[in-house]
């Protein structure tokens, strides 16, 4: 009987002191983010979908149409072409279209992109109801930045 | 030292099959000329010819595990007997196909908790009937393993309690981790 | 069980738990056959989100596959890194520099830290205890922050490469690292009298499920739910891997057999894995993260490989078999909580269902490792 009633008092005690301890926190500051009036910073390394760079000195993609972004690529969401100008021994990029529907954010491509013609972008707010909005031309997007 | 006892008792295991097998073989020897016929390679028809001798010592830094012991089908419960005898639990159970030598592998990873080590038990079946008794009995924890089995690969553990799918779809009828599976 | 041969009637009435149920955190199905509040079968379901990640193997290069180790254990994504890694390290002969495994067992037992974290708010939260999920959240933000510094994802990472990392840890991380410690440190204390020391929990922990050391073995069953168990094994002390045998801890065991013993090795192990990052912290040497020559293409020898990485649910192997080439012949992935669930059609038998909760929310499941 006396194991009963020191039972129902160390429970009793167990439960003040965990009442304790939300009234305490009940007090203290917010710890949430108020997200659409604010917003997080990414850091310099979180990866968005990928993007494009600019090469300072012409103005265009670095990019040499080699195809190792899309050969390394495990969901086969990169498409890439290029064609020879006239005159010109390098080519030049015509069209880069990612899937970002399928896109695993996993960096591969950009690892494997020699001339550093790649990087992840920082954008997180990507909602959209619609598939066909997540095609995207990143050529189109690295023009429009200009 | 379980591991030397095991070694001893899956030796023995081994050696009692060997004892056994020319009717064994006299079946066999139809599926194991396939590959030899089939491939061109001289690679391949070299492996036919030697193949790894039943028990290995393998070195444990380099491939992961202690001991790697080839036994007959049929035999796969007593080495389920002789491991759980010296208190080893069941690590998995998986397949492997070897489709250019129309044959499938079952492979059995075993680990001892309380002296570390492991031993992989691996038993070959034709390809175009796979069966072999199930351990389930030994050990429960493989149920769930070799239902996992019977899904990808279609090989079917005579005497286990249910194989229907457990990972597939229930009215699955494919083993999508054979070789020429193409979804 | 004395009191379901008590209450053994005829009539018995099935339920199914999930697939969309908060106590299964994810997708998984449990067929139950009640007879009245007591179990009389629990089956679980399993496949809601299987992706076969074994024939993706198969078609990708060796590289390719390590994004997909992420996404098997969302909670513990390093530890399915690292065993990957050590695999095919392991096949293809790859050293790793000393740097780059430290920073390994830093990242992944931060990365235990916050699997735990989540694990135990989501555990009191099946008991019904709402509050300290949220402060674990605030302290597992904390922790997702600082590894989203240095591997650029919150969840599913993809960190670790053949040889070395991906990139090398900024300078804010010791320091972030250091901070993250002492401020859990200090918190552990709040935790246990908020919620080890309840007598709601305890009421609800002590001597519920028990699953018998003879049980786990024959199940195969591995991780905090064997430790809880009694037996000591950890894969880190038994099968040492990376620099582990250079750091000093030690493995909580406790032998009651019930839901609070596998609470407590689980709360124990946050400790220790603060302690080993400490050190680990304390040792990292300077040094390249990579080795200087990584082949392009790796193309392990023939033979077939094994490695097993303790992972916060329990070991984590990997059976690679290569055919020389730069794909994967086979891979078996064997998860822990695949087998742990395994057990739980025989542990539960027997039992109310709310008791039955209380046993499933102890083998900390996470469905989409248990279904690959
Ligand atoms: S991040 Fe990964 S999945 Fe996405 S495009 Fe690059 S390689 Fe493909
Ligand atoms: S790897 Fe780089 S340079 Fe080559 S095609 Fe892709 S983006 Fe262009």
């Amino acid at each position: 009987m006396s194991g009963y009633f020191k039972e129902l008092i160390s429970g009793t005690y167990s439960l003040a002191v965990g009442l304790g301890i939300t009234i305490k926190y009940f007090t203290q500051p917010v710890v949430t983010m108020q997200y659409p009036m604010e917003h997080v910073k990414m850091t310099p390394r979180y990866r968005g979908h990928i993007e494009l760079v600019r090469d300072e000195e012409t103005g265009a993609s670095k990019c040499i149409v080699c195809g190792m972004c899309q050969k390394s690529c495990p969901s086969g969401c990169i498409t890439v072409a290029g064609k020879k100008p006239e005159g010109s021994k390098k080519k030049v990029l015509t069209t880069y279209r990612l899937d970002f529907t399928k896109c695993s954010l996993c960096g591969l491509c950009v690892e494997s992109c020699k001339p550093g013609a790649l990087d992840f972008s920082k954008d997180y707010n990507l909602a959209s109801p619609r598939k066909e909005d997540y095609i995207f031309d990143l050529l189109k997007r690295l023009e429009e930045k200009s | 030292m379980s591991l030397a006892k095991v070694r001893e008792a899956l030796a023995a295991l081994v050696a009692a099959s060997q004892e056994e097998l020319p009717p064994e073989e006299a079946i066999e020897s139809v599926t194991e000329e396939t590959p030899e016929a089939a491939a061109p390679e001289g690679e391949q028809a070299e492996e036919a010819a030697a193949p790894p001798p039943p028990l290995v010592d393998t070195n444990h830094a380099k491939k992961g595990f202690h001991l790697d012991v080839t036994v007959a089908p049929d035999q796969v419960v007593q080495a389920a007997e002789i491991l759980d005898g010296e208190k080893y639990t069941i690590e998995a159970v998986t397949g492997v196909d070897w489709i250019k030598e129309e044959q499938m592998e079952v492979v059995y990873d075993y680990c001892d908790t309380a002296d570390f080590s492991r031993v992989v038990i691996r038993a070959r079946i034709p390809r175009a009937t796979p069966e072999l008794p199930t351990i389930s009995r030994v050990f429960p924890g493989a149920d769930w393993h070799e239902r996992e089995t019977h899904d990808f690969f279609g090989i079917t553990f005579v005497g286990h309690p249910d194989l229907s799918p457990l990972l597939l779809p229930e009215d699955a009828d494919y083993h999508p981790l054979l070789k020429d599976f193409t979804a | 069980m004395s009191v379901f041969a008590e209450s053994q009637t005829q009539e018995t009435f099935v339920v199914n738990l999930g697939p969309q149920h908060p106590a299964t955190h994810g997708v998984l199905r449990v067929k139950l056959t009640m007879d009245g509040e007591y179990i009389d079968r629990a089956e679980p379901i399993l496949g809601y989100i299987h992706r076969m990640h074994e024939k993706n193997a198969e078609v990708g290069t060796w590289a390719q596959f390590m994004p997909n180790t992420g996404r098997m254990d969302y909670l513990h994504a390093l530890a399915y890194n690292f065993g990957y890694s050590i695999a095919v390290e392991r096949a293809a002969g790859i050293e790793v520099p000393e740097r780059a495994e430290y920073i390994r067992v830093i990242t992944c037992e931060l990365n235990r830290i916050s699997s735990h974290l989540l694990w135990f708010g989501a555990f009191v939260l099946d008991l019904g205890g709402f509050t300290p999920l949220l402060y674990a959240f605030d302290d597992r933000e904390q922790l997702l922050d600082l590894l989203e510094t240095v591997t650029g994802s919150r969840l599913t990472y993809c960190y670790y490469r053949f040889g070395g990392l991906y990139n090398d840890i900024d300078e804010n991380f010791v320091d972030g690292s250091r901070a993250f410690i002492k401020r859990l440190r200090s918190r552990m204390p709040m935790y246990h009298n908020l919620v080890t020391k309840n007598i709601i929990l305890m009421k609800r922990l002590i001597d519920i499920g028990p699953i018998s050391a003879e049980m786990c073995r024959k199940y195969g069953a591995t991780g905090p739910v064997l430790r809880g168990s009694g037996i000591n094994f950890d894969v880190r002390k038994n099968e040492p891997y990376s620099v582990y045998p250079e750091l000093d801890f030690d493995v909580p065991v406790y032998s009651e057999c019930d839901c609070m013993a596998r609470y407590m090795v689980r709360m124990d192990e946050i400790d220790q894995s603060m302690r080993i990052i400490e050190q680990a912290l304390d040792k990292l040497p300077d040094g390249p993260i990579k080795p200087e020559k990584v082949p392009k293409l790796i193309k392990p020898p023939k033979g077939d490989y094994y490695a097993a990485v303790e992972a916060a649910r329990g070991t984590f192997s990997i059976r690679l078999v290569s055919d020389g080439t730069n794909k994967p012949y086979r891979l078996k992935l064997r998860s822990p909580t695949f087998s742990n669930l395994s057990l739980y059609e025989e542990a539960s038998k027997g039992m109310l269902l709310a008791d039955a909760l209380a046993l499933m929310g102890s083998l900390d499941l996470v469905i989409p490792e248990i279904d690959r």
